[in-house]
Formats: C-alpha cells, sequence, structure tokens
C-alpha cells in the first residue's frame, strides 16, 4: 500500500464511524426478526442481522490493517 | 487450542491451513480453494471465521467434509461483551443527540436575545439574554459528557480530525461560557456602560453560536455522513 499519512487517517475515520452503523443495522434487524412467528420471515431477519455482523468483522480488520499502516509511516519518519 | 496458536496455521511456508468457525478448528489444508490458505483472495487461515460466514455465497455445509483437529479457547479477558452491553445501552438512549439540543437551543436563544437588547434597548431581553447564556453554558456540560462516553463506547476514544474538532471546540465554548457569566455576575449593570468589558462581553455571547453551530456540523458528519 502506498497512501499517504492523511489518507490513511481519512480512511481510518471513514472506517471507524461506519462499525457503530453496522452494529445499530445488526440490532435493527434482530428486533425485527423477533416480531414474526413463522420460520421463515425469523430466519430472514436473523440471516439479515448475520451479514450485518459480518460487515462489522470486515471493518474492524480493514481498521487494523488502516493503523498498523498508520505505525508503520510514523515510525519510519 | 488459542487464537495466537491458529494464527501460525496460516497455509503459508508449508504450515497447515487451520480455520476456525464457530468454536472448532477444521483443517483445510488439502483444499483447493484454500491454497496457501488463502481463499478467494479475501480470507486467510489461521483466523477465527465465525462472523464472515454470513457473507459467503454458501453455508456452513461446505466445512462438513474437513476435520475437526481442535476447539478453539476464547481468551476471556479479550471478549468484548461488556463493551457490547454499554453498545447496546447507547443505542437504546442515545443521550448525546438528546442533551445537545438545549446547549444548541440556548445559545442560538441567548444570541437572539441579546441582539434585540442592543437594537431595542429593554433590559428585559438583556436579562433573558444572560438567563439563556447561563443555562446554555450549564447544559452543555452534560450535552458534552454524553458526547465523551459515546466517543469511549463507540468510537474507543480514536482522535481522529472530526473528534478533536469537537473536543477543542467544546473546551472553548464552556470557557467562553463561562467567561461571559463571570463578566456579567460580577459587573450586573455592564449593559448600561459603553466599556470595554461590555464590547468582550457582547463577543463571548455571539461568538458561541457559531462554535456550538460547527461542532453540531461535525457531528452530524458522524452520524449522517
Ligand atoms: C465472502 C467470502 C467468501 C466467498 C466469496 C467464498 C466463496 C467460496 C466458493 C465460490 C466456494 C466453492 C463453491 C462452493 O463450494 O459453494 C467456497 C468453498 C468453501 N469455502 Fe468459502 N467463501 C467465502 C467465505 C468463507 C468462509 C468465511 C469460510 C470459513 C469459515 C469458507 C470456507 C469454505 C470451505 C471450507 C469451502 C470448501 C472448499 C472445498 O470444498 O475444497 N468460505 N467458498
Ligand atoms: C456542546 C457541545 C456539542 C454539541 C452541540 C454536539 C452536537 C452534536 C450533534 C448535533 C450531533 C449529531 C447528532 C445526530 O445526528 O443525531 C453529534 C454527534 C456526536 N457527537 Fe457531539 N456535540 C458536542 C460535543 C461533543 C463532544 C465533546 C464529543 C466527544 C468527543 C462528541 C461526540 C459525538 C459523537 C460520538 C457523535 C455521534 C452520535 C452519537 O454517538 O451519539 N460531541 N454531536
Amino acid at each position: 500500500m502506498d497512501y499517504t499519512l492523511e489518507e490513511l487517517e481519512e480512511m481510518k475515520q471513514i472506517i471507524l464511524i461506519a462499525i457503530p452503523k453496522e452494529i445499530s443495522a445488526r440490532d435493527f434487524y434482530l428486533n425485527a426478526s423477533k416480531k414474526f412467528k413463522t420460520q421463515e420471515s425469523i430466519q430472514l431477519f436473523l440471516s439479515l442481522a448475520e451479514q450485518e455482523k459480518g460487515h462489522e468483522a470486515s471493518l474492524r480488520k480493514i481498521l487494523k490493517d488502516i493503523e498498523e499502516n498508520i505505525i508503520k509511516i510514523k515510525n519510519s519518519k | 487450542m488459542k487464537l495466537e496458536e491458529l494464527s501460525k496455521h496460516n497455509g503459508q511456508n508449508g504450515e497447515k491451513a487451520y480455520v476456525a468457525y464457530k468454536g472448532k478448528v477444521y483443517d483445510v489444508t488439502n483444499s483447493k480453494r484454500w491454497q496457501n490458505g488463502v481463499h478467494m483472495a479475501r480470507h486467510r487461515a489461521g483466523e477465527d471465521l465465525t462472523d464472515f460466514l454470513a457473507l459467503a455465497p454458501h453455508t456452513d455445509e461446505v466445512l462438513k467434509s474437513f476435520e475437526v483437529v481442535d476447539t478453539l479457547e476464547i481468551d476471556e479477558s479479550k471478549t468484548q461483551s461488556s463493551k457490547e452491553t454499554l453498545i447496546k445501552f447507547y443505542q437504546k438512549f442515545h443521550p448525546h443527540p438528546v442533551l445537545i439540543h438545549y446547549p444548541l437551543g440556548l445559545f442560538f436563544f441567548a444570541a437572539l436575545m441579546q441582539l434585540l437588547f442592543l437594537l431595542t434597548s429593554l433590559s428585559s431581553f438583556e436579562l433573558s439574554a444572560i438567563y439563556a447564556f447561563f443555562v446554555a453554558t450549564i447544559m452543555a456540560i452534560p450535552a458534552i459528557s454524553a458526547g465523551f462516553l459515546s466517543w469511549w463506547i463507540n468510537y474507543d476514544k480514536q482522535t481522529t480530525k472530526i473528534f478533536k474538532n469537537k473536543i477543542t471546540f467544546s473546551i472553548i465554548l464552556v470557557l467562553i461560557g463561562i467567561t461571559g457569566i463571570v463578566i456579567r455576575v460580577t459587573n450586573p449593570d455592564i449593559s448600561s456602560t459603553n466599556s470595554l468589558a461590555f464590547i468582550i462581553y457582547n463577543v463571548l455571547i455571539f461568538a458561541n453560536l457559531p462554535i456550538v453551530l460547527f461542532i453540531a456540523y461535525e457531528g452530524g458528519k458522524i452520524t449522517w455522513a
């Protein structure tokens, strides 16, 4: 990766802000799943919730990568 | 095995390729789809991939044909469960967006009243201005505290640009508020004079309006941008 420190800081902020959005999207679907009685609709919302969990996990991984790159750049200065 | 040991089995340099899913460790070394421990150019062996399966075009059926070599030991000290309860609490009551309305509304109201006083010289406007300014400053403190709470719970106290701006200008906001109140309380009839203190007092009353708007604008970037 050949990003500048400024670009990395900006990316970090975007990813950081996105994480709570995924968490609340997941809660949104989990709550929605509780409103239904048929297995099919419950499953639909649970699977949407699981996908949000996946997004959160992906973002956390990206955040960690960005932070490592920021430290690398700062150390090489 | 623990996560740390799992990470050694990343399928590279002749190492075995292990992936963890729902507490079980699978050996996928012999899969074509996991050559060198890399799956579809996005997942790596040596990790707990439980959360990612929901994003795959397949279900966990694919894991059935692979050998379970161990169970994954979760390091309790590293789990986020207490933080998760806090996040849920915060998302349910969201105190920051509730409390910020007081300083936002009242700093605006204070500036409006002071403006009307300057235009009409009616002292009731001047009194309204200092009362509103006083309550705005007091109410900024719980609003700011709730902001810090969210910053800590939801954003891991990361000092990115937006948060640096919000914190710096929140401090300035409160300092201006306190200074204005002190000037007005120690000089009760300041407004019937044309002193330097009166000019400074007016500048402070009006300055907090753009400052609070800027802090709010930066906040909107977090939730809406
Ligand atoms: C978004 C990410 C993923 C994509 C795009 C993806 C894609 C694929 C595809 C196209 C196949 C072969 C077709 C099939 O069997 O249905 C496959 C197989 C497989 N995937 Fe994934 N996958 C993803 C995530 C995962 C995750 C998170 C795991 C582990 C928990 C996993 C484990 C496996 C396994 C064990 C196989 C079978 C390999 C074999 O039979 O040799 N995949 N994946
Ligand atoms: C009096 C000072 C402040 C005002 C007027 C203010 C105003 C705002 C506004 C208008 C929003 C958007 C809310 C929405 O879209 O629902 C917001 C969001 C936010 N602000 Fe502030 N803010 C202040 C101080 C702070 C401070 C000191 C921090 C912490 C460092 C902070 C952290 C946050 C966070 C994390 C959000 C995202 C929403 C949330 O998590 O609740 N704010 N703020």
